[in-house]
């Protein structure tokens, strides 16, 4: 069902359990084209876990709009049913991200120095590696962030 | 004639219930010549993003039948865009697309369908599934001046939910609605349904 993401003072309710279905569907095919196996774009650890409360919604409206942005539409495919699942992550991310940039309207999703280079650290991991790799590397990686709105 | 243009699909629109949606078209009619049906459709984010990105339907390309359900494609709550084609051997017509887009939270909830029983002294209910996103908000009471409304969230279907004990000679009615919260929205009440236990009623 719906999972209630509590980022700081902004509160927004997800479909995480059908966006999780979504992506194990497609995880195996996509880590699979990983080659790239001692690189790691989302470091749980260094950026992820010890994010303050109120750093949450300003990190994950940036790796969001950075999916949205960068990833989704660079990843390449033939296969529709790869391609349906990548749509259908797509447009739900893109409802939260609306849904954060509400929180931002209002104020309660303000972004900090800290998030901001949390963000910045995790943009030069993605770009250490060709575009291609990075993009396939980045999509594999996706569990670990829905991992992190779930604990979220 | 294998020279003639194929007319595009016209009058295109979405019958949508219950999270169902039926993509409906009219048909292409070519004296002796067999038709398919090709069907495509972007999320606002392939429009806002990808917007030369056309992603082909679950189940409709090709489709011999002017119609195809793309319930499974219709996965967010976003404005989605349709277009349709016909075919005819290596011959296709212009794209015809669907205006305005389909949103899902415009579909038509219906009031559920249920069964009320009894099972020994309990007061029973069973509701058709719908699939897994839709809940249902039960409200049942004792049939008498006064008497409280109980209610309950039922999350899973396809078997009995027992809702409470009853007490003999009383009369109890249910009632019920369905909640899709993924569009926060939800239908209208069914009508009530009562069931009487047997027996004599107990002294006040």
């Amino acid at each position: 069902g719906l999972k209630t993401l509590h980022l700081g003072s902004c509160v927004v309710t997800i479909n995480l359990q059908e966006i999780q279905h979504g992506f194990s569907e497609i995880r195996d095919s996509v880590q699979a084209k990983d080659d790239n196996i001692n690189i790691r774009i989302l470091r749980s650890t260094e950026s992820l876990q010890d994010t303050k409360a109120s750093e949450k919604c300003c990190l994950l409206h940036h790796l969001l709009s950075f999916y949205l942005n960068r990833v989704f539409n660079n990843y390449q495919t033939t296969d529709h049913p790869t391609l349906r699942k990548l749509s259908s992550l797509a447009n739900s991310f893109l409802i939260i991200k609306k849904d954060l940039q509400l929180c931002h309207a209002h104020m309660t999703c303000q972004c900090e120095e800290e998030a901001i280079a949390k963000y910045n650290r995790i943009l030069s991991h993605f770009e250490e590696l060709e575009p291609q790799a990075a993009t396939v590397k980045a999509l594999g990686e996706l569990d670990i962030l829905l991992r992190w709105m779930e604990e979220s | 004639d294998p020279g003639a243009v194929v007319p595009a699909p016209q009058n295109l629109s979405v019958h949508s219930a219950n999270m169902k949606h039926l993509l409906v078209w009219s048909p292409v009619i070519l004296p002796g010549e067999t038709v398919h049906y090709w069907v495509e459709y972007q999320g606002e984010y392939e429009s806002l993003y990808m917007s030369h990105v056309w992603i082909p339907s679950s189940w409709c390309s090709p489709t011999p039948g002017p119609e195809c359900d793309v319930t499974d494609d219709i996965t967010a709550t976003v404005p989605y865009r349709l277009r349709v084609r016909a075919t005819s051997g290596p011959r296709a017509s212009a794209w015809s697309a669907l205006k305005p887009p389909f949103n899902r939270n415009s579909t038509l909830l219906l009031p559920p369908r249920m069964a009320v029983r009894k099972d020994g002294s309990h007061l029973v209910i069973e509701l058709e599934d719908l699939g897994p996103q839709f809940e249902f908000f039960v409200t049942f009471w004792r049939k008498a001046p006064g008497a409280k409304e109980h209610a309950k969230v039922v999350r899973s279907v396809g078997f009995p939910v027992y809702l409470g004990a009853m007490e003999p000679g009383a009369v109890y009615c249910v009632k019920a609605r369905a909640l899709v919260r993924a569009i926060a929205r939800r239908s209208a009440f069914s009508q009530a349904q009562c069931v009487e236990v047997q027996g004599e009623a107990l002294p006040l």
